[in-house]
């Protein structure tokens, strides 16, 4: 089975400061609508494509930048 | 001679009255058959050559007249139904033609966020769009460092054509970044966007 690692914000505005740490950093991820079983709102979410080997990166690059987010892994 | 009019008749109907009919003419004996949709033609004429049985077939108007005798037998056990085509694949009879590389109109950097949800929400759709065309920045869409790179080369590979515009590539100096799909021009752009059932503008 294939699971996706998804990160989900509290507002746009997080989810684009996010993407632009993200390419800095040059960690490969897609914007994808909030899978509904996530959430029902019309959000955006990063898909992060090379699964949980980069997570702990992520967290402490968003968090050095106080971007919010939560973690959610979905089937895929 | 015996007529079959099979006209408004879908699969396995037609197949059902042939097979009738010729149980009761006898051997060499003619008989006509009346159709008026090209499937159902194709599917009788599989199934009276399976059983050894010329089809002539003529198209007047919008009825095709299928003429065959009688030098074969049906068996009883053979099932009409197994000669229906088997329906055709939910079929995408959409196109979307990406004129620029945001979505919507309003601040940038929103619309390019949502392009991308977009475009990576294709490959999860039942139905899938037959064609992609990308004009004016749309092309950048296509590009080698598009972030939505990976979606279009999959929904390529699924099957769907893509269709770059090649003055704009030309425009924009950008013909050696092409990642996907091929360079098109105005007539073919033109073309798909014609004979489609419906064109989504994001």
């Amino acid at each position: 089975m294939c699971y996706s690692t998804i990160l989900t914000f509290a507002s746009t505005h997080q989810v684009l400061m996010a993407e632009k740490l993200l390419l800095a950093e040059g960690i490969p991820h897609d914007i994808i609508p909030t899978p509904k079983n996530i959430s029902s709102d019309c959000g955006m979410s990063i898909r992060v494509r090379t699964g949980g080997n980069n997570i702990e990166t992520i967290k402490s690059v968003l968090s050095g930048h106080s971007i919010g987010f939560a973690i959610a892994e979905i089937k895929n | 001679m015996k007529t079959v009019d099979a006209r408004g008749q879908l699969c396995p109907k037609p197949l059902i009255m042939v097979k009738k009919a010729l149980g009761e003419i006898a051997e060499n004996e003619s008989l006509e058959i009346l159709i008026d949709n090209e499937t159902s033609v194709k599917n009788v004429t599989r199934f009276l050559e399976e059983h050894h049985m010329k089809v002539q077939t003529e198209k007047r108007g919008e009825t095709y007249r299928l003429l065959v005798s009688k030098t074969g037998e049906i068996p009883a056990t053979t099932m009409a139904e197994d000669y229906c085509e088997a329906p055709a694949p939910l079929k995408a009879d959409y196109v979307i033609a990406f004129q620029k590389n945001t979505l919507g109109q309003g601040v940038e950097e929103l619309g390019q966020l949502l392009i991308k949800g977009f475009i990576n929400t294709l490959p999860e759709m039942d139905k899938k769009p037959g064609t992609l065309v990308f004009l004016n920045t749309g092309i950048f869409l296509a590009l080698k460092q598009s972030p939505v790179l990976e979606s279009l080369k999959r929904l390529e590979k699924e099957g769907a054509k893509i269709l770059v515009c090649g003055t704009c590539l030309d425009y924009y100096q950008k013909k050696d970044e092409l990642g996907v799909g091929i360079i098109s021009n105005m007539y073919d752009i033109l073309d798909e966007l014609s004979r489609a059932g419906k064109v989504l503008y994001p």
